[in-house]
């Protein structure tokens, strides 16, 4: 999903909501062989599938034998102006930076891939669409087999954000289907996990800075009512932002009224929320280190860090979540049982208690959540959201896993989690294969990768303020946006596991990551863990 | 960090390469994963890593300790090193800033390859990365910091020891004396709103000494009193309150601070301040940079009353200053003004001392794990230059469990406070503080520990 914090802020209004909300909606058609052409010594093929969706495919002439099969991450099914327009179409066929827009299909076919892509669209209908889509992949690899044959040795079923929680089931329902598995800022089953902290912000949000705020507890309704009234929250937390954007949230907290007299600078209200809900502590532009005459330490450059994110991870929060709540209904969110105080860590506490304002402001900004009305939600839809996407995590597919160090919009801690999951489910298989050492000994097959921050890239204007129109850090920040050498190192891995049925080793990523800047060679590097478990 | 640096060929010789390297990949994936070895441990070499300011606003007197360590080292490897091993000490700048730590960290860990990290120095900057070092279960071994939340819950944090007596024993032993020898006084206390200063007022409220929030006690966030001025209302606030004995729980940069603060407003209470905020070396620098000469400086420090688990570095007599001091006046390769020979030194030497002998007692088959048992099984055995036993078992992994009380004379040494030294001794938590009856272990004629 590609948004844009300044855009986010400047353009969220309900009057620019109401003329551009028409959904397209594509007529059924049955599937039919595609039509093929070759230019430049590749094969463009383009049919559609049985629900009248788009698909490619692309086959270079010098075919190694290995097919990449794209799954793409979230897309709107309604527009919001100047934030998220509405597909149209298939718009990514290989991994792309959605920053510079450049994608690796070239580098891709020299390499001798064949790539294929489709456009998750159900009848127009976009959203949280995933069970739809993972039929629908496994129709587009039908499609290719039945083209192609046993010209494909090889299947790479990769894709990205979103696709994290389609592909994971989809490998489960499918195994055949694929020879290894990539997932590029990728969300873990179950995206409850996620998207309850997007919705912790929109309430933290509320007590601290801008009561009218309902955030998740609006969502449920369907269509556009629905989409609209979730924007009209988003609007609102963009005008805070906005706010705070312009004094960096120096003046202090007016909610609730008890704090008000303590003088607690709003920007330290930010950072909490930003900390208990795991929004990254670096951004496009801010390192969280280098400081200036306004930035005074480390805490503050990671509290603008979190003020420039937090725009992003809140539009996630919004344009998922209300498409969740088609599935749930309404009243997913519930935070009755929620233990802020829990989910401040004692090392952030204590790292970042200048931005906080010192142990007093903690104290007194957790007494008031603590004391804070709560959001109670509906059972039913409560139960249906943590079961979204559901997975088993058994997949013996050799599974390489790419993420930025600081993703604004979907968490690093996905990667962590999704090996977690792994982890356990491989434990436990070996455990009972210890009992009699029958078959195949289970194998570790899963890596995670990460793209790193430069250390230092703070710009800072002569008067000390930061800048945020300067180019963003070479790497490790936004969504799936990956240097060229990062997505095409990625891609050949797992061409590599899809022929050996293995990951590479903690030497090779060790290796290879002295070739590939800003590519992380640790395999233990474990980034800020989701603040929310719901299990799987 | 190679990782990091840019690579400037061109995207048709980096397919090339790649389409290489991915050959060879495939070879490569039928190897198993990493061996059974121990990160940082060769038959000839202990790598051990730390992290501390050597440069910037927080760095004085702390960036000594280091260069006092591989001196030590470098001893210790002159002599045939640990069980055949030399040992090798990489340590970075992280400035005091938390983010540069976890930068640091990282570099030590996936770059160096160190077995541990060692005396590394900082609570702030420590709080970044202890979370990670334990989670890799990497022995993170004698930490220059007091704060007891990182020692005394092992199952938290299984891999991390102290350096130093924690901060609350500090200040209950020192709110001992206050209670007995000052409550005449009108007490009061400034401290930072953090750890640090949380663990002081605990201690000082352990031992009966209390005070009343925006009267008698004054706070500040750590961190801000690098601004000129930013403890002048808090001064002003306890001279209004007409307090007499000031505490300071709060480091040496602060303690700096509220001196200038109070001389402005001709203020001069009593000084009672937790050991790392009165730092001779550290306060005369601090002052030293704000254009304030050392005589002047020692005698704004003079009369300060502190407490320290060490012997002064002044004791020429005492037999692990003597031989210490020695060892730094021929291998300390550190700058001239850093291989001056002050507490930071005696400290940095200490840690060297310790880790030693720790390495030695895990024997000649050196594991992570070995290490951390080791020293929980045995590590209170291990005597240092400290008056005071360490804490060390499986249920705390705290270090010196006393201190003795002193003044600061004209010459800023701390010197004891009646005259003849008293060790005092307490836990953490609620124990009662009674005079602790210690003999410390004499160093060996060669300076080496020895262990069972």
């Amino acid at each position: 999903m590609k948004l844009s914090t300044r855009k986010l802020i400047a353009s969220i209004g309900a009057a620019t909501l109401l003329s551009t909300l028409a959904v397209a909606v594509m007529p059924a058609a049955n599937a039919a062989a595609p039509t093929c052409s070759t230019v430049a010594d590749v094969e463009i093929c383009n049919g559609t599938l049985t629900n009248g969706a788009a698909y490619t495919f692309r086959m270079p002439s010098k075919f190694g034998g290995t097919m990449f099969f794209w799954e793409h991450g979230f897309r709107t099914t309604y527009p919001v102006p100047g934030v998220a327009a509405v597909p149209k179409g298939i718009e990514e066929i290989t991994p792309g930076n959605q920053t510079t827009g450049k994608d690796i299909t070239k580098e891709m076919l020299k390499a001798g891939y064949a790539v294929a892509a489709y456009d998750g669209t159900v009848k127009g209908m976009r959203g949280w669409n995933n069970t739809f889509r993972v039929e629908m992949l496994k129709e587009v690899i039908d499609e290719a087999m039945a083209k192609y044959t046993t010209k494909i040795q090889r299947k790479v079923v990769y894709g990205s954000s979103q696709a994290g929680s389609i592909i994971t089931p989809f490998v489960e329902k499918y195994p055949t289907y694929a020879d290894s598995v990539g997932i590029l800022a990728g969300l873990t089953p179950s995206p409850a996990d996620s998207i309850q902290s997007a919705c912790d912000i929109f309430y933290l949000l509320s007590v601290f800075a801008d009561p009218t705020i309902k955030g998740c507890a609006a969502f449920g309704t369907k269509g556009v009512p629905g989409h609209m009234a979730s924007v009209a929250e988003l609007g609102k937390a963009g005008a805070l932002l906005k706010t705070w954007s312009a004094n960096y949230g120096e003046p202090g907290l007016e909610f609730p009224a008890a704090i008000k007299p303590l003088g607690i600078p709003q920007r330290s209200a930010l950072l909490l929320t930003g900390l208990l809900t795991g929004v990254p502590t670096k951004s496009a532009h801010m390192d969280g280190i280098s400081t200036s005459t306004l930035v005074a330490e480390g805490s503050i450059n990671s509290t603008v860090a979190i003020l420039e994110n937090m725009g992003d991870a809140l539009g996630t929060g919004t344009l998922a979540g209300q498409s969740m709540s088609e599935i749930t209904g309404a009243g997913f969110y519930d935070n009755t049982k929620t233990d802020w105080a829990a989910l401040l860590s004692d090392e952030d506490s204590g790292r970042y208690n200048l931005g906080l304002s010192g142990d007093d402001a903690i104290a007194a900004m957790l007494g008031v959540l603590a004391a804070a009305p709560r959001v109670t939600g509906n059972a039913d839809a409560i139960a249906k959201f943590k079961a979204l996407d559901k997975s088993s995590f058994t997949s013996k597919h050799p599974t390489i896993l790419l993420s930025n160090e600081a993703d604004r919009l979907v968490f690093p801690g996905n990667s962590s989690r999704y090996v977690d999951r792994k982890r356990e489910v491989y434990e436990k298989e070996l455990a009972a294969w210890e009992v009699f050492k029958k078959g195949p000994k289970p194998r570790w097959n899963t890596l995670a990768l990460y793209a790193m921050t430069p250390e230092i890239y703070t710009k800072y204007l002569p008067t000390g303020a930061p800048d945020l129109t300067a180019a963003p850090a070479a790497s490790g920040v936004g969504h799936q946006t990956f240097t060229t050498k990062q997505m095409k190192t990625w891609v050949d891995m797992l061409a590599v596991a899809a022929k050996s049925g293995k990951v590479p080793t903690a030497s090779y990523v060790e290796y290879i990551a002295t070739k590939v800047p800003y590519l992380n060679g640790d395999i233990d590097y474990r980034p800020g863990d989701l603040k929310y478990n719901f299990g799987y | 960090m190679k990782n990091r640096a840019s690579l400037s060929r061109s995207p048709r010789r980096f397919l090339a390469t790649t389409g290489a390297v991915l050959a060879g990949a495939l070879a490569l994936t039928a190897l198993p994963a990493q061996g059974a070895s121990t990160p940082g441990v060769s038959d000839t070499e202990i790598v051990l890593g730390m992290q501390l300011p050597q440069s910037g606003g927080a760095s004085p007197g702390y960036n000594k300790v280091d260069d006092a360590m591989r001196a030590y080292f470098d001893y210790v490897n002159s002599k045939g090193g640990v069980h055949g091993r030399k040992i090798s000490l990489v340590a970075y700048d992280d400035e005091y800033k938390a983010g540069k730590t976890v930068s640091t960290a990282s570099r030590l860990i996936t770059k160096d390859k160190v077995f541990a990290m060692v005396g590394s120095v900082g609570t702030q900057t420590h709080l970044a990365v202890i979370r990670d070092i334990n989670r890799r279960g990497i022995p993170d071994l004698f930490v220059n910091s007091g704060y007891s939340g990182f020692y005394t819950d092992p199952k938290k944090y299984p891999t991390t020891f102290g350096g130093l007596g924690t901060y609350v024993v500090e200040a209950k032993i020192l709110g001992k004396h206050i209670k007995e020898n000052m409550s005449d006084k009108k007490l009061g206390i400034l401290y930072q709103t953090d750890d640090f200063g949380r663990n002081t007022v605990a201690g000082l409220t352990t031992a009966g000494v209390t005070f009343e929030r925006g009267k008698t006690a004054a706070t500040f966030i750590a961190g801000s009193q690098a601004v000129p001025g930013a403890l002048d209302a808090q001064m002003k606030q306890l001279q209004d309150n007409k307090v007499e004995v000031v505490v300071i729980g709060a480091t040496a940069s602060a303690f700096a601070s509220a001196v200038g603060s109070a001389l402005k407003i001709g203020y001069r209470p009593q000084y009672v301040v937790i050991s790392v905020g009165s730092d001779a070396t550290t306060f005369q620098t601090i002052l030293g940079a704000r254009g304030t000469a050392p005589a002047v400086s020692a005698a704004l420090l003079a009369g300060t009353i502190s407490a320290s688990h060490a012997p002064s570095p002044a004791e020429a007599d005492d037999e692990f200053v003597k031989a210490f001091k020695k060892i730094n006046d021929e291998f300390n390769k550190g700058p001239a003004a850093g291989k001056v020979w002050d507490n930071n030194v005696l400290q940095g030497m200490n840690i060297g001392y310790l880790t030693t002998a720790a390495l030695l007692g895990t024997g000649k088959n050196l594991t992570r794990p070995g290490i951390i048992k080791y020293l929980e099984t045995n590590g209170s055995k291990l005597s240092s230059a400290a008056l005071a036993p360490l804490g060390y078992s499986a249920k705390t992994h705290e270090a010196y469990t006393g201190f003795w009380i002193g003044k600061y004379d004209a010459a800023a040494v701390l010197k004891p406070i009646d005259g003849t030294r008293k060790m005092w001794t307490t836990d953490s938590a609620k124990g009662p503080v009674t005079e602790l009856k210690y003999t410390r272990p004499a160093i060996a004629a060669d300076a080496l520990p020895k262990v069972g």
